[in-house]
């Protein structure tokens, strides 16, 4: 069944169902749970960004009042590769004491060397820090079009080259990770309340980490404080509560602190590197070259998505790109939110600005980028006619369009730097792209009761969808209620298969099949009562609040057409189907700033975000997670950096002091504007809207003061850098 | 955190006598806002915690014609909205109005925002084992140090010190009382702060069993103002402050005081030069900023404070004059 035609309740502005149990304090996360005779964990961390275990000693531990286990995570001999690497677990009766306990595990290290800077990880010769023979850097793919070294700069009235670059970040998840173990009288049956965005992946890990049948594991996530890609799975310390709690026979609770969340609980990785571009006299761009690198902390991966550079401009002739993987001393990436993507837009949409400013007189960005947008695929058009890559031209030109009059583009771009004063404004723009599709294996429940309530169960988890919401509009949208109505269970993995939250496939893969299910339960519900109301199921239909035989246009309230029920209940199950949802959007964003050229000090002061989504579920939610993705960029923008040192190898800020995130008085004016297209079907998005504000915040930086600051976040000492090295060249 | 034992004295003289004659084993607690933070850190490891939140005398702001007498247990919030503070002393009102967020002002008090300790990111990581803690090196040195010294020659550890209120209170010639063994004793505010160099010293001069008590401002009719470059505007420390104060007749000004926070281990008392006499336009606010700044020795990542210095002067000075803040669109 396809979305219905008429919506009355999708698509509407509806507040969070669970908004006053956050507000209120009285909804309960991982971080709240709290069990009849529970114990405490934590682990003591190596803190050398490098060194070998020479040797663990936990005599004086266990005489710590309170202590109760250990659950060893590494042998000695074992080398650790950052500051932070577990050694071992420690369980003790209050936190007080486990603290205690903790800090008399005597753990003797042979201290090694370490790198936790790229810069000089990357100088010729250098030793490597990883253990064995494995070297720091590392290539991480190179490509290039035909003919790129040729051709690729022939023919070109204007080229930059110059540097750019994004800092490590961390996730800094306002919950941080952690569970709450409990296995029951025999051992035989696991219940975690673990902070994940993959309730039922989590508990097929602890199955097979405890080699014990899944439907032995309740993993319960009601409600969860950020991952951002962080937290799908239960991590060394998720293991080892559950260790612990199986060794000392009681519930076990082990949450990281501060400084453990910061400096282990995942890292965006960072990208840096020089971009050479060129254009036609037509202010049309031919060539693109990049040559990057950056860290993913002592992980492999590449920290850029290779693949799609030049990011959304994918159809400019002459490609040639290079990553290398500098490895370091520093915890590993994880996914973030729209991981790679962040890294992408900046080394693309900052290179455009400056091409775009070498022109006499410089193009306008907006202009520039229409000039340059990637054109409808004739081939997608065909095969795929909603698809992104067929519909990319019209989406960015519609954006670009709805953008340029929210922000008063035309009044407020001005030539790089031609702002008179000493605090001067300018405005800025970036594109983005990203996938957010759904997929099969995620059960919707729908139960119909006799007294006229409705309970929607899914084993998914709310990540920042408002995931109760979404799923209570769907159902209360197919069975004529409004979603107050109905309850919604969610994070509870024996409710069946839902997928981790990840890509932004939450709503389109959970909303499709609600539909499916509330479908369902509504054609069992007709053949159940179609009888007493001497009807056919067929004649049956729902009304707003009312249930109504066509064949006689009599019509009941819904509660005493439940009534009929009797004993009964009417059950709906569904999972996602082809056709309800799609992948692939685009999303624009300005932003404007006002920068003190005198302190360097830049407060962003409005930022537009136009995202298209397909159809929207929750239009209110839409928005809110579109800002909310905002204001994660505006913080890579302006504030966030994890800054190590060299001679320690330590992180200097595991806090969220010198960590720095903007506060309310730090928060622009925030214009969303959802582009529906109903047509293509429920689309996630919660992952684009973080990913073009830093971009479009640089560039607006550079409209400002008229000189690129190459370096995020831009604090005041890089832009008086940046502004001193302008007057230095003139 | 190490467990301690915790005292609640109804006095000053109960309090003292709980402290003991060399650092570390006992701490005094008011708001708690630093202390539990340092606690819970192992960079303190007190044994006894001596709350103040019972002791009599500390509170209360008594103004008259003359002075303004500030309890060392006011807080911060207090401080920024009291209306003869306002009048006389805006630079402080503001000051202490800009502290933290509004939970650290709630809490934080004035005698815990003077007797606070500094916020290196090397001192206060238990695994670094710094000049402060007992360490052969200041990490800050040769390190990450954007947010330390930019007056740093003739300094081992190159910290800043952290007081906001303190720059303000030291141009408005403020005395601090201070209690101990031998009595009470008031010190003027620009000599109680020193740059420590190791274990048994602190931002203070105050000795291990003395506390203060409280400040006593003078009330002149000194124009004043205080100045913060931030980077954030919600919570966040500034990057340099300037506080400024002079007299002012017949559009002139004179006594010039220039006090920065946040640039070297003490507040910073700056020459006045290019202002006395003339009046505060623009032009002398900038050059007595360019002089306020001469003689900085940056480190590797502070000479961006250079420019802050000049600017937050120059800016600090209009404000006390009353004249446009340019900057503010």
């Amino acid at each position: 069944m396809p979305w219905p035609s008429k919506r009355r309740v999708i698509g509407t502005k509806v507040p969070r169902l669970d908004a006053p149990v956050k507000a209120t304090g009285r909804a309960k996360y991982s971080f709240d749970i709290n069990r009849p005779g529970m114990l405490h964990a934590r682990i003591v961390r190596c803190p050398h960004a490098h060194a070998r275990v020479k040797s663990i000693d936990t005599a004086a531990a266990e005489k710590i009042p309170g202590f109760r286990a250990f659950h060893l995570l590494v042998k000695p001999g074992v080398e650790l590769l950052f500051a932070g690497a577990e050694i071992i677990a420690v369980c003790a009766d209050t936190e007080e004491h486990c603290e205690d306990v903790a800090r008399a595990v005597r753990v003797a290290y042979e201290v090694l060397p370490h790198l936790v800077k790229e810069e000089d990880a990357l100088r010729p010769n250098q030793q490597g820090t990883l253990g064995g023979n494995d070297p720091n850097v590392g290539p991480g793919g190179e490509f290039a079009t035909a003919n790129f070294d040729a051709q690729a700069f022939q023919n070109v009235a204007h080229t930059v080259e110059a540097r750019y670059g994004v800092p490590v970040i961390c996730h800094q998840c306002l919950e941080s990770h952690g569970q709450v173990a409990e296995w029951d009288k025999d051992l035989a049956n696991l219940t975690v309340y673990a902070s994940t965005q993959a309730v039922p992946l989590v508990a097929g890990q602890y199955a097979q980490y405890f080699k014990i049948p899944v439907t032995r594991v309740k993993c319960i996530t009601h409600y969860m404080g950020g991952g951002f890609g962080s937290k799908f799975n239960p991590g060394p310390e998720g293991l080892a509560v559950a260790e612990l709690a199986r060794k000392t026979r009681a519930p076990v609770k082990l949450m990281l602190d501060r400084a453990e969340e910061v400096t282990v609980g995942g890292q965006r990785p960072s990208a840096a590197g020089t971009v050479k571009i060129a254009a036609t006299k037509d202010g049309v761009v031919r060539a693109y070259e990049v040559d990057c690198y950056g860290s993913p902390g002592v992980g492999r991966g590449a920290t850029v998505n290779m693949q799609y550079l030049p990011y959304v401009y994918s159809h400019i002739p002459f490609i040639k790109r290079k990553h290398r993987v500098v490895r370091l001393n520093i915890q590993t990436a994880r996914a973030m939110r729209a991981p790679g993507h962040p890294q992408n837009c900046y080394l693309t949409d900052q290179a455009l600005d400056d091409l775009a400013a070498r022109f006499n007189p410089p193009i306008d960005t907006l202009q520039f980028r229409l000039r340059n947008l990637p054109p409808n695929d004739p081939d997608a058009a065909k095969n795929a006619p909603l698809s992104y890559l067929a519909l990319r031209h019209t989406i960015y030109t519609r954006e670009i369009e709805i953008a340029r009059k929210l922000s008063q583009w035309d009044k407020k771009w001005h030539a790089p730097g031609a702002d008179k004063g000493v605090v001067k404004r300018g405005i800025g723009m970036a594109l983005h792209t990203w996938g957010g599709g759904g997929g099969v294996n995620n059960d919707v429940r729908v139960t119909i009761s006799a007294d006229g309530s409705v309970l929607c169960q899914c084993s998914t988890q709310d990540l920042g969808t408002a995931e109760r919401t979404v799923l209570a509009i769907v159902v209360a949208e197919v069975l004529g209620l409004e979603p107050r109505d109905i309850t919604v269970q969610i994070g509870e993995s024996p409710f069946g298969r839902s997928t981790p939250s990840g890509g932004s496939t939450t709503c389109p893969g959970t909303a499709p099949a609600a539909l499916n299910a509330a479908n369902a339960a509504r054609d069992a519900f007709f053949r159940a009562i179609a009888p007493r109301l001497n009807a056919q199921p067929g004649d049956l239909v729902i009304e707003p609040g009312r249930v109504v035989n066509r064949g006689n246009n009599e019509g009941m309230p819904w509660r005493q057409a439940c009534a009929r029920l009797g004993q009964n209940t009417s059950v709906g199950t569904g999972d996602w189907t082809p056709g309800l949802s799609l992948q692939g959007v685009g999303g624009v964003q300005t932003a404007e700033v006002a920068v003190d050229t005198e302190t360097g000090v830049v407060r962003c002061t409005k930022i537009v975000a136009v995202q298209d989504c397909g159809l929207v579920i929750n239009k209110l939610g839409c928005e809110s997670q579109t800002a909310g993705g905002v204001i994660m960029g505006l913080n890579y923008a302006l504030f966030e950096e994890a800054i190590f040192d060299r001679t320690t190898g330590r992180q200097v800020n595991p806090n969220m002091e010198f960590y720095k995130l903007g506060g309310i008085q730090d928060m622009p004016d925030i214009v969303v504007h959802m582009m529906d297209m109903p047509e293509r079907g429920v689309i996630g998005i919660g992952e684009p809207p973080t990913i073009a504000t830093c971009a479009a915040v640089g560039n607006a930086v550079f409209n400002a003061i008229g000189v690129r600051v190459p370096n995020a976040p831009f604090t005041p000492d890089r832009v008086l850098a940046a502004l001193a090295s302008r007057k230095g060249n003139r | 955190m190490k467990n301690f034992t915790y005292y609640r004295p109804t006095s000053v003289d109960q309090a003292l006598a709980l402290l003991d004659t060399r650092w570390g084993t006992a701490e005094l607690l008011a708001g708690g806002t630093d202390l539990h933070d340092l606690q819970k850190e192992y960079v303190a490891q007190p044994s006894r915690v001596v709350s103040l939140g019972g002791v009599n005398g500390l509170g209360g702001i008594a103004a008259n014609d003359r002075e303004v007498r500030i309890g060392a247990g006011v807080k911060l919030a207090e401080i920024a909205a009291h209306a003869a503070i306002r009048k006389h002393f805006p630079g402080l009102a503001s000051a202490a109005g800009d502290v933290g967020g509004p939970q650290i002002r709630n809490m934080g008090t004035l005698g815990g925002n003077l007797c606070q300790r500094n916020r290196c990111w090397y001192f206060r990581d238990e695994h670094t084992n710094c000049l402060l803690k007992g360490g052969q090196r200041c990490f800050a040195l040769e390190g990450e140090n954007r947010y330390h010294a930019a007056f740093a020659q003739g300094h081992r550890c190159v910290i800043v010190n952290p007081s906001t209120l303190a720059p303000v209170l030291i141009a408005l010639d403020a005395t601090v009382e201070v209690q101990g063994p031998r009595g009470r004793n008031n010190v003027e505010l620009a000599k109680f702060f020193r740059a420590p160099t190791g274990p048994t010293e602190r931002e203070t001069i105050l000795a291990p069993n003395e506390m203060v008590t409280s400040v006593t401002i003078p009330v002149r009719g000194l124009a004043n103002a205080s100045y913060e470059v931030r980077q954030k505007q919600s919570y966040d420390w500034p990057l340099v402050q300037a506080a400024v104060s002079f007299t002012r007749q017949d559009g002139k000004v004179n006594a010039v005081k220039i006090v920065l926070g946040h640039v070297a281990p003490t507040p910073q008392v700056a020459e006045a030069r290019g202002i006395a006499g003339r009046a505060v336009t623009e032009d002398t606010a900038a050059a007595a900023g360019r002089a306020a700044a001469e003689g900085a020795k940056p480190l590797s990542q502070t000479g961006y404070k250079i420019r802050l210095i000049e600017v937050a002067v120059k800016r600090a000075l209009l404000i006390a004059a009353g004249q446009k803040r340019y900057w503010e669109a």
